[in-house]
Protein backbone atom coordinates (compact mmCIF):
# COMPACT_ATOMS: atom_id res chain seq x y z
CA UNK A 1 0.00 0.00 0.00
CA UNK A 2 1.31 3.28 -0.83
CA UNK A 3 0.92 5.48 2.08
CA UNK A 4 -0.79 8.81 2.20
CA UNK A 5 -0.56 11.95 4.05
CA UNK A 6 1.61 14.90 3.75
CA UNK A 7 4.01 13.61 6.75
CA UNK A 8 4.90 10.52 4.36
CA UNK A 9 4.90 12.48 0.83
CA UNK A 10 7.43 14.49 2.04
CA UNK A 11 9.67 11.48 3.07
CA UNK A 12 8.92 9.89 -0.18
CA UNK A 13 10.47 12.91 -1.55
CA UNK A 14 13.24 13.23 0.32
CA UNK A 15 13.75 9.62 0.30
CA UNK A 16 13.94 9.83 -3.75
CA UNK A 17 16.73 12.72 -3.92
CA UNK A 18 18.61 10.33 -1.96
CA UNK A 19 18.07 7.55 -4.22
CA UNK A 20 18.36 9.22 -7.01
CA UNK A 21 21.20 11.88 -6.45
CA UNK A 22 22.91 9.32 -4.41
CA UNK A 23 22.96 11.58 -1.54
CA UNK A 24 23.87 10.63 2.21
CA UNK A 25 20.86 10.26 5.07
CA UNK A 26 22.34 12.64 7.22
CA UNK A 27 22.30 15.10 3.95
CA UNK A 28 18.77 14.66 2.97
CA UNK A 29 17.53 14.37 6.56
CA UNK A 30 19.13 17.94 6.91
CA UNK A 31 16.91 19.49 4.03
CA UNK A 32 14.32 21.41 5.69
CA UNK A 33 11.38 23.82 3.21
CA UNK A 34 14.12 26.26 2.55
CA UNK A 35 16.79 23.95 1.26
CA UNK A 36 17.66 24.90 -2.22
CA UNK A 37 17.88 22.21 -4.72
CA UNK A 38 17.86 22.67 -9.00
CA UNK A 39 21.19 25.30 -9.19
CA UNK A 40 22.26 24.61 -5.94
CA UNK A 41 22.95 20.34 -5.92
CA UNK A 42 25.36 19.59 -8.91
CA UNK A 43 24.46 16.24 -9.42
CA UNK A 44 20.38 17.45 -9.76
CA UNK A 45 21.27 17.96 -13.73
CA UNK A 46 18.07 17.67 -16.11
CA UNK A 47 18.55 14.26 -16.73
CA UNK A 48 18.68 13.58 -12.83
CA UNK A 49 15.38 16.32 -12.89
CA UNK A 50 13.50 13.61 -15.28
CA UNK A 51 14.84 10.64 -12.38
CA UNK A 52 13.23 11.98 -9.84
CA UNK A 53 9.85 13.23 -11.12
CA UNK A 54 9.73 9.62 -12.56
CA UNK A 55 10.23 7.98 -9.08
CA UNK A 56 7.88 10.03 -7.09
CA UNK A 57 5.30 9.18 -9.82
CA UNK A 58 6.52 5.77 -9.55
CA UNK A 59 6.28 5.77 -5.44
CA UNK A 60 3.12 7.74 -4.39
CA UNK A 61 1.24 6.58 -7.74
CA UNK A 62 0.49 9.73 -9.72
CA UNK A 63 1.28 11.04 -12.39
CA UNK A 64 3.10 14.33 -13.41
CA UNK A 65 2.30 16.59 -16.45
CA UNK A 66 5.58 17.47 -17.81
CA UNK A 67 3.79 21.10 -18.47
CA UNK A 68 2.90 21.02 -14.61
CA UNK A 69 6.81 21.97 -14.21
CA UNK A 70 8.43 25.03 -14.23
CA UNK A 71 11.13 26.57 -12.71
CA UNK A 72 9.64 26.86 -9.44
CA UNK A 73 8.83 23.68 -9.16
CA UNK A 74 12.18 22.38 -8.17
CA UNK A 75 13.60 25.68 -6.81
CA UNK A 76 13.50 24.64 -2.92
CA UNK A 77 12.81 21.22 -0.90
CA UNK A 78 9.39 22.60 0.58
CA UNK A 79 8.25 23.50 -3.25
CA UNK A 80 8.67 20.10 -4.67
CA UNK A 81 7.34 18.70 -1.34
CA UNK A 82 4.43 21.33 -1.80
CA UNK A 83 4.19 20.22 -5.74
CA UNK A 84 3.67 16.32 -5.00
CA UNK A 85 1.33 17.11 -2.13
CA UNK A 86 -0.71 18.98 -4.62
CA UNK A 87 -0.88 16.05 -7.12
CA UNK A 88 -1.36 13.23 -4.45
CA UNK A 89 -4.76 12.10 -3.85
CA UNK A 90 -6.26 13.36 -0.58
CA UNK B 1 35.11 -15.87 -19.60
CA UNK B 2 34.42 -13.54 -22.91
CA UNK B 3 32.76 -15.34 -25.54
CA UNK B 4 30.80 -14.41 -28.17
CA UNK B 5 26.94 -15.66 -29.78
CA UNK B 6 25.45 -15.88 -33.06
CA UNK B 7 21.92 -14.39 -34.08
CA UNK B 8 20.50 -14.04 -37.62
CA UNK B 9 21.87 -10.26 -37.84
CA UNK B 10 25.27 -10.81 -37.15
CA UNK B 11 27.31 -11.39 -33.51
CA UNK B 12 27.46 -10.27 -30.53
CA UNK B 13 29.69 -10.44 -27.46
CA UNK B 14 28.59 -12.45 -24.33
CA UNK B 15 30.08 -12.85 -20.81
CA UNK B 16 30.03 -16.33 -19.23
CA UNK B 17 30.36 -17.00 -15.82
CA UNK B 18 29.96 -19.99 -13.20
CA UNK B 19 30.09 -23.69 -13.49
CA UNK B 20 29.38 -26.01 -16.97
CA UNK B 21 26.87 -28.11 -15.92
CA UNK B 22 22.76 -26.97 -14.33
CA UNK B 23 20.71 -24.45 -15.94
CA UNK B 24 22.24 -21.25 -17.07
CA UNK B 25 21.10 -17.50 -16.32
CA UNK B 26 20.30 -15.69 -19.06
CA UNK B 27 20.56 -11.92 -17.45
CA UNK B 28 19.18 -9.14 -19.73
CA UNK B 29 19.97 -5.53 -18.44
CA UNK B 30 17.52 -2.56 -19.71
CA UNK B 31 18.34 -0.83 -22.86
CA UNK B 32 20.42 2.93 -23.39
CA UNK B 33 21.09 4.60 -20.14
CA UNK B 34 20.30 2.46 -17.12
CA UNK B 35 22.16 -0.43 -18.97
CA UNK B 36 25.27 1.67 -17.86
CA UNK B 37 23.89 2.26 -14.71
CA UNK B 38 23.85 -1.34 -13.65
CA UNK B 39 25.94 -3.35 -15.70
CA UNK B 40 28.24 -3.23 -12.73
CA UNK B 41 25.80 -4.51 -10.58
CA UNK B 42 24.70 -7.09 -12.90
CA UNK B 43 28.28 -8.61 -13.20
CA UNK B 44 28.27 -9.07 -9.68
CA UNK B 45 24.85 -10.59 -9.49
CA UNK B 46 26.07 -13.02 -11.74
CA UNK B 47 29.09 -13.33 -10.06
CA UNK B 48 27.26 -14.05 -6.86
CA UNK B 49 25.42 -16.87 -8.75
CA UNK B 50 28.43 -19.03 -9.85
CA UNK B 51 29.66 -18.74 -6.26
CA UNK B 52 26.31 -20.63 -5.70
CA UNK B 53 27.09 -23.15 -8.50
CA UNK B 54 24.35 -21.65 -10.91
CA UNK B 55 26.17 -20.21 -14.00
CA UNK B 56 25.14 -17.13 -16.11
CA UNK B 57 25.36 -15.18 -19.17
CA UNK B 58 25.43 -11.59 -19.87
CA UNK B 59 25.33 -10.74 -23.74
CA UNK B 60 25.39 -7.61 -25.01
CA UNK B 61 22.12 -7.12 -27.23
CA UNK B 62 22.43 -5.61 -31.24
CA UNK B 63 23.13 -2.01 -30.64
CA UNK B 64 23.98 -2.20 -27.20
CA UNK B 65 27.31 -2.45 -25.27
CA UNK B 66 30.44 -3.51 -27.49
CA UNK B 67 27.74 -4.08 -30.52
CA UNK B 68 29.29 -3.39 -33.74
CA UNK B 69 25.98 -2.62 -35.13
CA UNK B 70 24.90 1.08 -34.31
CA UNK B 71 22.07 1.79 -31.33
CA UNK B 72 19.97 3.21 -34.16
CA UNK B 73 19.80 0.78 -36.90
CA UNK B 74 18.36 -1.80 -34.40
CA UNK B 75 14.75 -2.67 -33.60
CA UNK B 76 12.86 -4.33 -30.78
CA UNK B 77 12.14 -7.29 -32.71
CA UNK B 78 16.22 -7.62 -33.33
CA UNK B 79 16.57 -7.70 -29.71
CA UNK B 80 13.76 -10.52 -29.33
CA UNK B 81 15.60 -12.73 -32.18
CA UNK B 82 18.71 -11.95 -30.58
CA UNK B 83 17.61 -13.86 -27.15
CA UNK B 84 15.78 -16.18 -28.67
CA UNK B 85 18.81 -17.30 -30.35
CA UNK B 86 20.65 -17.22 -28.34
CA UNK B 87 18.63 -19.71 -25.89
CA UNK B 88 17.99 -21.47 -29.25
CA UNK B 89 22.07 -22.11 -28.97
CA UNK B 90 22.21 -23.17 -25.18
CA UNK B 91 21.64 -27.02 -24.72
CA UNK B 92 21.09 -26.38 -20.66
CA UNK B 93 17.70 -24.96 -19.84
CA UNK B 94 17.90 -21.22 -19.70
CA UNK B 95 16.23 -18.98 -17.24
CA UNK B 96 16.16 -15.70 -17.58
CA UNK B 97 16.56 -12.99 -15.21
CA UNK B 98 15.95 -9.41 -16.21
CA UNK B 99 16.33 -6.04 -14.82
CA UNK B 100 13.74 -3.11 -15.58
CA UNK B 101 12.94 -2.91 -19.60
CA UNK B 102 15.00 -5.75 -20.22
CA UNK B 103 11.84 -7.88 -19.34
CA UNK B 104 10.77 -6.63 -22.57
CA UNK B 105 13.25 -8.81 -24.50
CA UNK B 106 12.83 -12.75 -23.54
CA UNK B 107 8.72 -13.15 -25.02
CA UNK B 108 9.67 -15.26 -27.75
CA UNK B 109 12.26 -17.45 -25.71
CA UNK B 110 11.67 -20.89 -24.84
CA UNK B 111 12.90 -20.59 -21.58
CA UNK B 112 12.40 -22.78 -18.20
CA UNK B 113 11.66 -19.86 -16.22
CA UNK B 114 11.61 -16.03 -16.16
CA UNK B 115 12.54 -13.72 -12.92
CA UNK B 116 12.18 -9.79 -13.72
CA UNK B 117 13.68 -7.48 -11.19
CA UNK B 118 11.43 -4.17 -10.86
CA UNK B 119 9.99 -4.72 -14.74
CA UNK B 120 9.08 -1.86 -16.70
CA UNK B 121 6.40 -1.87 -19.32
CA UNK B 122 7.50 -0.21 -22.29
CA UNK B 123 5.48 2.46 -21.97
CA UNK B 124 6.63 3.33 -18.74
CA UNK B 125 9.73 3.42 -20.63
CA UNK B 126 8.57 5.62 -23.34
CA UNK B 127 7.41 8.00 -20.88
CA UNK B 128 10.58 8.18 -19.65
CA UNK B 129 12.77 8.75 -21.89
CA UNK B 130 10.38 11.59 -23.63
CA UNK B 131 10.99 13.31 -20.39
CA UNK B 132 14.81 13.10 -20.68
CA UNK B 133 14.71 14.52 -23.88
CA UNK B 134 12.37 17.36 -23.02
CA UNK B 135 9.11 15.81 -25.55
CA UNK B 136 10.15 13.48 -29.10
CA UNK B 137 9.40 14.34 -32.84
CA UNK B 138 7.17 11.04 -33.80
CA UNK B 139 8.15 12.46 -37.58
CA UNK B 140 11.69 12.47 -37.32
CA UNK B 141 13.35 9.38 -38.26
CA UNK B 142 16.09 8.54 -35.56
CA UNK B 143 15.64 10.63 -31.79
CA UNK B 144 18.79 11.11 -29.40
CA UNK B 145 17.84 10.58 -26.23
CA UNK B 146 20.61 11.54 -23.48
CA UNK B 147 23.53 10.42 -25.74
CA UNK B 148 21.56 7.38 -27.62
CA UNK B 149 20.96 7.48 -30.51
CA UNK B 150 17.22 5.73 -31.15
CA UNK B 151 15.07 4.73 -33.99
CA UNK B 152 11.55 5.98 -34.28
CA UNK B 153 10.86 2.55 -35.07
CA UNK B 154 12.13 1.42 -31.45
CA UNK B 155 10.01 4.02 -29.39
CA UNK B 156 7.29 3.21 -31.57
CA UNK B 157 7.20 -0.33 -30.83
CA UNK B 158 8.48 -0.06 -27.34
CA UNK B 159 5.21 1.90 -26.26
CA UNK B 160 3.25 -1.23 -26.88
CA UNK B 161 5.72 -3.81 -25.30
CA UNK B 162 4.83 -5.80 -22.10
CA UNK B 163 6.65 -8.32 -20.38
CA UNK B 164 5.90 -12.32 -21.12
CA UNK B 165 2.84 -13.60 -19.14
CA UNK B 166 3.73 -17.14 -19.33
CA UNK B 167 5.08 -18.99 -16.57
CA UNK B 168 6.68 -19.60 -14.60
CA UNK B 169 7.84 -16.43 -13.63
CA UNK B 170 8.35 -14.48 -10.21
CA UNK B 171 8.92 -10.79 -10.26
CA UNK B 172 11.04 -8.80 -7.63
CA UNK B 173 10.66 -5.42 -6.45
CA UNK B 174 12.24 -2.79 -4.31
CA UNK B 175 10.00 -1.62 -1.31
CA UNK B 176 9.55 1.31 -2.57
CA UNK B 177 7.77 0.27 -5.17
CA UNK B 178 4.13 -0.60 -4.88
CA UNK B 179 3.29 -2.87 -8.36
CA UNK B 180 2.68 -6.26 -7.61
CA UNK B 181 5.37 -8.82 -6.57
CA UNK B 182 6.38 -12.04 -5.39
CA UNK B 183 9.39 -10.84 -3.45
CA UNK B 184 9.97 -7.37 -2.20
CA UNK B 185 13.52 -6.06 -1.23
CA UNK B 186 14.58 -2.73 0.45
CA UNK B 187 17.08 -1.04 -1.55
CA UNK B 188 17.67 1.89 -3.86
CA UNK B 189 17.28 2.07 -7.25
CA UNK B 190 20.41 1.77 -8.82
CA UNK B 191 18.92 2.21 -12.43
CA UNK B 192 17.90 5.66 -11.25
CA UNK B 193 21.59 6.73 -10.07
CA UNK B 194 23.31 9.72 -11.79
CA UNK B 195 26.43 8.48 -11.11
CA UNK B 196 26.41 4.61 -11.65
CA UNK B 197 26.87 2.28 -8.44
CA UNK B 198 27.22 -0.80 -7.02
CA UNK B 199 25.13 -2.58 -4.41
CA UNK B 200 27.21 -5.89 -3.51
CA UNK B 201 24.50 -6.71 -0.24
CA UNK B 202 21.27 -6.68 -2.49
CA UNK B 203 23.41 -8.49 -5.33
CA UNK B 204 23.66 -11.28 -2.76
CA UNK B 205 20.35 -11.17 -1.58
CA UNK B 206 18.95 -11.30 -5.00
CA UNK B 207 21.17 -14.19 -6.14
CA UNK B 208 20.20 -16.66 -2.65
CA UNK B 209 16.66 -16.20 -4.46
CA UNK B 210 17.58 -16.31 -8.13
CA UNK B 211 19.61 -19.07 -7.49
CA UNK B 212 16.39 -21.20 -5.73
CA UNK B 213 14.01 -20.29 -8.26
CA UNK B 214 16.30 -21.07 -11.10
CA UNK B 215 16.77 -24.65 -9.04
CA UNK B 216 13.20 -24.70 -9.23
CA UNK B 217 12.03 -23.88 -12.32
CA UNK B 218 14.49 -26.93 -13.86
CA UNK B 219 14.12 -29.46 -10.50
CA UNK B 220 18.26 -29.42 -10.15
Amino acid sequence: MVQTGSASIEETVRAVLRDVLGLSDERVAAFDDATPLFGALPELDSMAVAGVLTEIEDRLGILIEDDDIDGDTLETFGSLVAFANAKAPA
Amino acid sequence: MIDRYDWPGGHEALWRFGPDTGPVVLLLLPPFEEANRTRTFAVGLLRALADRDVAGMLPDLPGQGESPLATDTVTLADWRVAVTALVDATDRPVVTATIRAGALFDTDAAVAGRWHLAPQSGDRLVRELTRIAGGIDRDAPVVEIAGNRIAATMIVDLATATPSADHPSRIVRLGTDPDHADLRIDAAPLWRRAEPGDDPALAALLADDLAAWSRACVGW
